[in-house]
């Protein structure tokens, strides 16, 4: 119940400090570079100029290579089709770097997890209805493996996001006392969830931003490193299942031992695969807009700077253009919340911080 | 390191569609529309065979909402490179073929 409000109140401080500076950082492009009549601005040319932002900037060139292609084809077949094979590649192309190794390690802990939770219902006979939650893990992971592996292709996110998933990680291991059954069944000392569902992701966001040097490279910190932790815990998770299946301390619940190890894989996979991961990337996006504000430091460094000019053309029959068109550069557009008076940005926030305190009060009293 | 590896088939249709006219300045569109090959698989042939010289980029500029484009054509090396290419997948091609019919 605490939980909700706390994450309202990062989504509201996120978005207010966002739309704020998606108006700041379209003003501070410089004139001869705003696309007056750029290309068109649908889904598949805004789907192409997020893929192309993940290519690394020795590639970059490419990417505006493909943004130029796509913005002389006709017909809104063409247009996708020629859109989702440039952003398999645009995904996939090298060099990877450090992001490679990320990646594999990303997909190991989930084909780990998978496979482990396959075991456990082989082992223990839990029944053909487990192959539903065989497909709900496979899509929880996958979906997970995916996420990070486009994180991890984003500059500067990779070691710090994979650093702070790791730290994330440890500390939530360590709140259990590295102990399985504390572990699968949440048993956590008193300070551990203020730790865990607050300063930990604060602290990632803090430092991703301040080393990014802008709010989304602390978002995207966080984010990587909620994926990470929760892929890496819910391995060990899963492992702790494994091992212990339905033991543990003596209860009178009078459920049978199918069930129980049923339930802890459920649990495993809801607060581990989901709630750490959200908790995470939540709070921490909050802590990033907060720092980046109080830092006065940009919302989106990326997309205020040109890529490069790093290439040198041999033409001959046409001008050479480096990098002719910034089509990161978003147009000025006030939508959504940015469209608010700044008063019902402030009460949006307000009410969710009075929530949350209310919520927090009447929590306190129940208990 | 750059690894230099036999170029696959559709490398291959790539570099022989641009030799073609080795002059002439090609778009990425119409050249995948040419040879058959989806935009995911021509931008990586693309990308590498640049990283190799072996072809040159150019940037059309954008005609009023038109974006400029991004143009392609063999390099000298290029050019050479697909003139020991054709010979050397000719000869492979035949000796295949004389196996095949001495195994017949």
């Amino acid at each position: 119940v605490l939980l909700i409000p706390i994450m309202l109140l990062g989504i509201a401080i996120a978005m207010v400090r966002r739309s704020s500076n998606t108006v700041l950082s379209s003003n501070t492009v410089p004139s001869s570079n705003t696309v007056v009549e750029g290309p068109r601005t649908d889904a598949p040319m805004r789907l192409l100029r997020w893929a192309t932002g993940l290519l690394s900037a020795q590639r970059s060139e490419w990417g505006q290579a493909m943004l130029g292609e796509l913005g002389s084809i006709e017909g809104r077949g063409r247009r996708w089709r020629f859109t989702i094979g440039c952003v398999g590649a645009a995904l996939l192309l090298p060099p990877w770097e450090r992001a490679g190794a990320g990646v594999l390690a990303m997909f190991a802990l989930a084909m780990g997890g998978l496979g482990l939770y396959a075991s456990v219902i082989v082992r223990y006979g839990l029944g053909s209805k487990s192959l539903v939650g065989v497909a709900i893990v496979s899509i929880f992971l996958l979906s997970s493996a995916l996420a990070a592996l486009v994180l991890l292709r984003r500059p500067g996110i990779a070691v710090p996001g994979l650093l702070g998933g790791l730290f994330a990680a440890l500390v939530w291991l360590a709140a259990s006392g590295f102990t399985f059954f504390n572990l699968i069944d949440r048993v956590w000392p008193a300070w551990a969830l203020p730790v865990l569902l607050i300063a930990v992701p604060a602290v990632i966001g803090v430092l991703g931003t301040l080393r990014g040097g802008s709010a989304a490279a602390g978002r995207r910190t966080a984010r990587l490193a909620g994926i990470s932790a929760g892929l890496g815990v819910y391995l060990y998770g899963t492992l702790a299942v494994a091992v212990l299946g339905a033991g543990g301390p003596p209860d009178d619940s009078g459920f049978s031992a199918n069930y129980k190890i049923d339930d802890r894989l459920g649990n495993n996979l809801i607060f581990y695969l989901a709630f750490l991961p959200l908790v995470t990337a939540t709070i921490g996006w909050s802590a990033a807009a907060i720092t980046a504000r109080i830092r006065h430091l940009p919302d989106d460094a990326d997309a205020t700077h040109l890529p490069a000019t790093s290439y040198v053309s041999t033409a001959t029959a046409y001008v050479s253009l480096p990098m002719p068109m910034p089509y990161n550069a978003e147009p000025t557009v006030r939508g959504g919340v940015a469209a608010w008076p700044r008063s019902a940005r402030v009460g949006l926030v307000s009410v969710a911080v009075a929530g949350m305190f209310a919520l927090a009060f009447t929590t306190g009293l129940r208990g | 390191m750059q690894r230099n590896r036999p170029p696959s088939a559709q490398t291959i249709n790539v570099l022989r569609a641009l030799s073609a006219d080795p002059v002439q300045w090609r778009y990425g569109y119409d050249l995948a529309t040419e040879v058959h090959l989806k935009s995911g698989s021509l931008y990586p042939i693309l990308v590498r065979l640049a990283d190799r010289d072996l072809l040159e980029t150019s940037w059309e500029p954008g005609q009023g909402s038109r974006p400029p484009r991004h143009l392609y054509r063999l390099s000298a090396a290029g050019r050479d490179y697909v003139a020991t290419l054709a010979p050397a997948r000719a000869g492979k091609t035949a000796a295949h073929r004389r196996s095949r019919l001495s195994e017949a």
